[in-house]
């Protein structure tokens, strides 16, 4: 029976899991860690180094190493948010076909999908040689908040890794899988998702098998970085004021802030106060410096405190999005490591009125409920690999999965359904510069609708459905996907042509639009090709007037 | 096999029901609400929900099915409150001009002036971004004017917009529009 992977594809770090008829068992790297920095380094001594040994090149070569290529995967390379995340990194990005971020190094030019792939191609390898068989499928997790764009950019590095995705599916949905698996629950629980780079929070209706989302909100450019970023641009105004030396345009200097910034974030979520010294800072004009510093919890979250409150105010929108009182929440699931921050957590008690779960591991459970929904998907869950589940999931009997004792309810009978929802409104321009809508936020997926549409003048030959995501009403006020094109329509009077428009938006949560003229005798159809999404031959870029 | 057949007869039963209501295609019975349509679409997931049958069905089947699935989740989407978004919609200008449009769901879709060029890299951008300032304060109330049904107020306004922006091929086209419905009013 083959064996489908469960991918946990983070901006900061990557998870890996299969599901067996006794557990889940996680990938291990070199030195049998289960987390794996999603970092690709290419050194100048040459080759690919991914992973924790990639790592090891952030002081030495910052230039080389790519991080956090999550928060530019599938992204518009003009989008605000975009150009505002790259000042943060150190490494070359410009703009490629189709509006897609390239990273240039030295003289290779990769898209984000393919420095993505890197990071799969080392998963999926620790896992043949932990499994002894080769891989093919898998399921990847995404943030619930990922675009279209994002979401075909996270699919073509499964394929570019040589993986077959058999689905995409939301972080949180994946948590939740986890949490209710097995368990016929019949209640709704609320998943809070704060990772290395993204953020979402969402509302899960369980319903026996059926895990249903009945609303998700996030912001895909929120995450423990930028909390990181914060502590450490107030350790370089220190280092400023007692080494006399601005950091700031230096790279490898920041880097170091940065990862000492991370040391004491973690270090203050167990302990009151952290203090020491980061050593070893390579001061221009070849001192060596070292930066002492004494931090309070306290002085922490002061700093952080914005950015918390950020994560406050889309879990209460969340809430009037799903029409739902806190109360008839029955469990808050932490899920990524920001939330082992006291702060995060005790304003998550203040806003639901109980305690978040934190019997789970919020590195590992994404994976988990992957690994479970592959396992699924390709009815790989039945019998055993020959591998004994290794004390998988400190879920402390949430999962029965945890416990390697209870055998999976049969598959064919009941398999778990996930109803996903689509990420973001979208709608397409029409006269007076306003937008109509054809699929709402937080619809379930895979969804379809069809509307019809004429033309606005007389004998126009000539229509262009301009495509837009977002809440706005007025076109400009949302972010653009694309135009579709249809011409050489048949002349005739205004309102007489009927252009059908169908918006499809498939369980992976990816967009399919489809324009076609009925009226000409000869239907003609356009396919949306998104910005910013890679450029794959399954929707070619201008296939309008195309004739079919 | 039976759950075969009945998961393909569902389907085509779906997708056979040419205008069919969000609860005709949710097969309840007419006006019942959101919980009997979560209810209704939880049982069409657990036995048509498309990864349920991906390894079960052949292509063609399952892509049935899949479309099937898509539009009870977009009657579902209905029931639950999606609706609601599109009550407060603001009808697009079209509509407002000819409310007794034959083709309810009709609107419009806008076509920049110079759209019959074959180079989509020259068509300008959205018509009102074109626009100076001045001229889109009268093209907005204008917009307001038609939608209360003031044809020619809408007129008046446009007129003034063109006043502001006389190079606007977007606001002749537009003022022709309004007019041409002035004159077919009795």
């Amino acid at each position: 029976m083959a064996v489908a992977l469960g991918i946990d594809l983070g901006t900061t770090n990557s998870v890996a899991a299969i599901a067996t008829q006794t557990g889940v068992e996680f990938i291990l790297g070199a030195r049998g860690e289960r987390v794996h920095p999603s970092v690709v380094a290419f050194p100048n001594s040459g080759g690919v180094v991914v992973g924790s040994d990639a790592k090891r090149y952030r002081l030495s070569e910052p230039h080389n190493v790519i991080h956090s290529a999550k928060r530019f995967i599938g992204q518009n390379t003009r989008a605000p948010l975009v150009q505002l995340a790259l000042t943060g990194v150190r490494y070359t990005v410009v703009e490629g076909p189709n509006q897609q971020p390239i990273v240039v190094m030295r003289d290779r030019r990769m898209t984000m999908p393919e420095i993505s792939s890197h990071v799969l191609l080392h998963l999926k390898r620790a896992a043949e040689r932990q499994l002894g068989t080769p891989l093919k499928d898998a399921v990847i997790t995404v943030p619930a908040n990922f675009t279209d764009g994002q979401r075909q950019a996270t699919r073509e590095a499964g394929r570019l890794a040589g993986l077959e995705v058999l689905r995409l599916i939301n972080e949180p949905t994946a948590a939740a899988l986890a949490y209710g698996f097995g368990q016929d629950r019949e209640e709704m629980i609320a998943v809070f998702d704060f990772g290395g780079g993204t953020f979402d929070v969402s509302i899960l209706q369980l319903n026996g098998e059926v895990f249903e989302v009945l609303a998700s909100e996030g912001d895909f450019f929120l995450g423990g970085d930028d909390l990181d970023r914060a502590l450490a641009e107030n350790l370089a105004a220190e280092l400023h004021r007692v080494l006399r030396v601005d950091p700031r345009p230096h790279a490898a200097l920041m880097m170091k802030l940065m990862m000492g910034a991370e040391a004491i974030k973690m270090h203050l979520s167990d302990n009151e106060a952290a203090e020491g010294e980061i050593e070893g800072l390579d001061l221009p004009g070849g001192q060596v410096g070292t930066l002492p510093f004494s931090l309070t919890r306290g002085q922490f979250e002061e700093l952080i405190a914005g950015y918390v409150e950020r994560t406050m105010a889309v879990t209460r929108q969340v809430m009037i999005a799903a029409n739902i009182d806190p109360r008839m929440i029955s469990d808050v699931l932490c899920v990524g490591g920001s939330t082992r921050i006291p702060m995060v957590r005790r304003q998550l008690a203040e806003i639901f009125r109980r305690e978040p779960n934190i019997a789970i591991n919020p590195d590992e459970v994404v994976a988990q409920g992957a690994a479970i929904q592959a396992g699924s998907l390709t009815g790989g869950l039945t019998f055993g690999t020959g591998m004994g589940a290794r004390d998988a999931v400190a879920t402390a009997g949430h999962s029965p999965l945890a416990q390697g004792a209870v055998t999976l309810p049969e598959i064919t009978a009941r398999r778990p359904v996930l109803l996903d929802v689509n990420p973001a409104t979208l709608a397409i321009h029409t006269a007076g510069g306003f937008t109509e809508r054809l699929l709402d936020k937080n619809a379930p997926i895979p969804i379809e609708r069809t509307r019809v549409f004429t033309t606005s003048r007389d004998n126009q030959t000539r229509v262009e459905i301009d495509c837009c995501r977002g809440e706005a009403r007025r076109y400009t006020e949302n972010e653009p996907l694309g135009t579709l094109l249809l011409h050489d329509l048949a002349p005739l009077p205004r309102g007489d042509l009927k252009i059908e428009v169908q918006f499809r938006v498939d369980a992976d949560g990816i967009l399919h639009v489809k324009a076609s003229d009925q009226m000409s005798g000869q239907a003609q159809e356009a396919h949306l090709q998104v910005l910013g999404a890679p450029v794959s031959p399954e929707y070619p870029g201008d296939v309008s007037g195309s004739k079919r | 096999m039976s759950a075969r057949a009945d998961v393909l007869l569902w389907a085509q039963r779906v997708l056979g029901r040419k205008g069919a209501t969000s609860w005709q295609i949710l097969e309840i019975p007419a006006g019942s609400g959101a919980d009997v349509a979560q209810e209704a679409f939880h049982k069409i997931a657990r036995f048509a929900h498309p990864d349920l049958l991906r390894r079960t069905l052949p292509p063609d089947e399952l892509e049935l099915v899949t479309t099937a699935y898509a539009r009870a989740a977009a009657a579902y989407q209905e029931l639950r409150g999606g609706g609601r978004v599109s009550t407060t919609r603001m009808k697009p200008i079209r509509d407002a001009i000819n409310p007794a449009s034959p083709v309810a769901t009709t609107t419009v879709i806008p076509t920049s002036p110079s759209s019959n060029r074959a180079v989509p890299a020259d068509v300008p951008a959205n018509p009102t971004q074109m626009m100076n300032g001045k001229a889109l304060i009268y093209y907005r109330k204008a917009e307001l004017a038609l939608r209360r049904g003031e044809l020619t107020a809408a007129v008046l306004q446009l007129k003034m917009a063109i006043a502001s922006d006389p190079g606007s091929v977007f606001l002749r086209s537009a003022l022709g529009e309004v007019e041409a419905e002035v004159s077919k009013k009795p």
